[in-house]
């Protein structure tokens, strides 16, 4: 029969932080510790005698603190005073803080490895930023047994939220949007072959996005000389065309990604449908990603063309937004999972040496009283003798083991220190 | 009843719950995605194709003849035939993504099979004795099974392509193989049927000859040869459009999707007509 569950127990732990839910950017961007900064913040986190452990997870998005308090009083005010109040006192003001203590905070941490607190729900990126802080904590050795296990554990809800659920999928940005769409008409975005008409921002990142995802095929073309010869500082191995030629670099194209300030079309529907004659039978793809628009909205009627705007990408992000919502719950079970076990983990730690000492106290009572009774029984009966006060006490200690390791169901938990009076554990041996 | 009827009885009936059953676990994998329906779906459909050899061999036990002697014997194999390709496809490709729609057609393909069975209308015939006749109807079913093959795919083609164009992203966007994947599969399997038809035309157009010489009245006017020939001109028509790239995928996509419809009606109008396959008169020098 499986074991229930461990009752949970509060962990030592505190978390005092803001993220872009509570706090606008002007205020978040003053408390953000990087580099040297987030090393010397632990250092002196670490020299309060109030905080045993630490550990700095500071993004674009949210600084949070967690420490192991040495003692509950002092201990918050302590984390308040040097990593927020001192940069920021009007931080301390209501609702630009969070604080969360024991498993709270523990969860907590889960959720933001998994993505569910970031501002795109499920973004990837910052369970590497988690790994970043528990490893910096533990190069400054600020961060001990408790908080190294808590990171540990939120990496791994992390780490089953995305491969066992769908919470990072779909794109939820424009330019990965573009690439969802090249695979879900093509396949191989390598074999694709692009072309970015216009080499402003808008292009570099598009052109970096589908670098990113493996495009290797990319040809630019601009109406400026000067600006595609800076584009091509940034992306040295994309081919350019002139911008005189583009209806001709169209016609043997998969993928047409236009981003220019230009005031009228610069791809009208003729220009489409006479490439299309060209390569009847192959499908073209046309991202708009200008506003005014850059393509001449009729060109989606030519046979075989796919035309997207930025409405319609828009659309198609929401789609995946709605569809990583829908995994929440599923992550969550993952993260109560986590928290059980991080939970368990935690009351071994407590709970397992009082154990072994109730057992040793308790064998050592039962040899001393075996010992002087065996001489009133004969000696073929010793072994029985031995084997039934080895069950008694077996029996005896079974339950109080399991309380003790919060195995019997029930919410409340023993105070460690009545069993180690009650037991007189504290004795030295004899 | 001999136990062997009694096998064939209860597979006409268990088939098609199979297949069905299996259609439910890949539509469950294609809607939810779950594990679970993962796990049932791929063992699912290869207990319905173990079953179906067990009732084909025990049809040709049973019937002495290849398992084509009617309509319903014709689609049983063809239906058979699609599940051995798609299995096939998804073992390689590692893709379970089109396959509710395609276990789908093999129950629907089952279903009729299990409705139309008249097994006393089943033609004891000396044709499908011979080796020659047999090899004809054999390419003639692994073409209709691939003209199958392509109207699942055309149809999911021109679903995906309609999301795609008209930026729905609906029920199929995501979780389809690409577009072009979608045409290759079908085109590749429009060729597959195109070409077994034609070596089926041909070997049908040797065999009635030797059997009925010249007088191509007897034969030639077999409801179920038109049929084909029709089909034969349809396909290749489309093939070759596609081939000079007049035709692109949408055109050959609705093609094969109208084209199967057309076959199933007519094979089911033959049934109810003709009573077999081949209403052929005597050969030469019978009576």
């Amino acid at each position: 029969m499986p074991a229930a569950p461990a009752s949970r127990q509060d962990l030592p732990l505190l978390l005092v932080g803001t993220d872009h839910r509570c706090a606008p950017l002007e205020l978040r961007e003053r408390v953000s510790y990087a580099g040297e900064a987030a090393e010397e913040l632990l250092v002196h986190l670490l020299a309060r005698p109030e905080l045993g452990e630490a550990v700095l997870l500071s993004t674009c998005n949210r600084t949070e603190v967690y420490v192991k308090p040495r003692q509950d009083e002092g201990s918050y005010q302590a984390v308040l005073e040097l990593a927020f109040s001192s940069r920021v006192p009007e931080i301390t003001e209501e609702g630009r803080l969070y604080v969360k203590r024991g498993l709270e905070a523990a969860r907590h941490l889960m959720g933001v490895a998994s993505g569910l607190q970031s501002m795109v729900l499920g973004e990837p990126e910052i369970h590497g930023q988690v790994k970043q802080a528990a490893t910096l904590a533990d190069a400054v050795g600020t961060s001990g047994t408790l908080l190294r296990k808590m990171f540990q554990a939120a990496l791994k809800a992390g780490s089953r939220a995305r491969t066992e659920t769908a919470i990072t999928g779909g794109a939820v940005s424009l330019g990965y949007a573009t690439v969802e769409l090249v695979k879900a008409i093509f396949k191989h975005i390598e074999a694709t072959r692009i072309l970015v008409i216009g080499a402003g921002e808008t292009g570099r990142l598009a052109t970096r996005n589908l670098l990113d995802k493996g495009a290797q095929r990319i040809t630019v073309t601009n109406r400026s000389a000067d600006r595609l010869a800076d584009f091509l500082k940034e992306f040295p191995a994309v081919d350019t065309v002139d911008f005189d030629q583009r209806n001709s670099a169209i016609t043997v194209s998969d993928l047409v990604v236009v981003t220019t300030g230009a005031s009228e079309p610069v791809v009208t529907a003729a220009d489409v449908r006479s490439a299309m004659g060209r390569r009847p039978g192959h499908p073209l793809l046309l991202v708009d990603l200008g506003v005014p628009r850059n393509i001449e909205p009729a060109a989606s009627r030519t046979e075989n063309v796919f035309l997207h705007d930025i409405d319609s990408l828009e659309k198609l992000i929401q789609r995946n937004l709605k569809r990583r919502r829908e995994e929440i719950p599923q992550v969550e079970e993952i993260l109560e999972q986590e928290l059980d076990h991080l939970n368990g983990w935690f009351r071994g730690l407590e709970a397992e040496p009082l154990i072994a000492r109730l057992q040793k106290q308790a064998e050592k009572v039962r040899r001393q009283e075996l010992q002087s009774a065996l001489g009133n029984f004969p000696p073929e009966t010793h072994d029985q003798l031995d084997r039934l006060t080895r069950a008694l006490v077996r029996k005896i200690l079974h339950h109080p083991s399991m309380r003790l390791r919060g195995r019997d169901g029930r919410d409340t938990l023993p105070h460690l220190d009545l069993v180690r009076e009650l037991f007189k554990l504290d004795d030295e041996d004899e | 009843m001999s136990s062997l009827e009694t096998f064939l009885s209860a597979a006409i009936i268990l088939l098609p719950l199979t297949y069905l059953l299996a259609a439910l676990a890949y539509g469950w994998l294609f809607f939810a995605g779950t594990e679970r329906a993962k796990r049932l779906s791929t063992p699912l459909l290869l207990t319905g194709l173990f079953l179906h050899v067990a009732f084909l061999a025990a049809l040709t036990l049973h019937w002495a003849q290849f398992p084509a002697g009617d309509v319903s014997q014709a689609l049983s194999v063809v239906a058979f035939a699609v599940g051995l390709t798609y299995l096939l496809v998804e073992w390689r490709g590692r893709d379970r993504s089109t396959g509710f729609w395609i276990v789908s057609v093999i129950f629907f393909i089952q279903l009729l099979s299990s409705m139309l069975r008249q097994p006393e209308a089943v033609a004891q015939s000396a044709l499908l004795k011979n080796a020659i006749f047999a090899a004809h109807a054999f390419l003639a079913l692994v073409a209709y099974a691939a003209f199958v093959m392509a109207a699942a795919y055309g149809f999911l083609f021109l679903r995906l392509y309609r999301e795609l164009k008209s930026g729905l992203f609906a029920l199929f966007y995501g979780k389809l193989p690409p577009l072009a994947a979608l045409e290759r599969m079908m085109a590749g399997a429009l060729h597959i049927g195109w070409l077994a038809l034609t070596g089926a035309v041909a070997i049908g157009i040797f065999n009635g000859y030797q059997r009925y010489g010249e007088s191509g009245e007897s034969w030639v006017a077999d409801p179920m040869i038109l049929l084909t020939l029709a089909t034969w001109s349809l396909y290749g028509l489309a093939l070759l459009l596609r081939r000079t790239q007049q035709w692109q995928g949408r055109q050959t996509a609705i093609v094969s999707v109208a084209g199967l419809c057309a076959i199933l009606l007519s094979l089911v109008a033959v049934n109810f007509l003709v009573g077999n396959f081949h209403s052929l008169g005597p050969a030469t020098g019978q009576t």
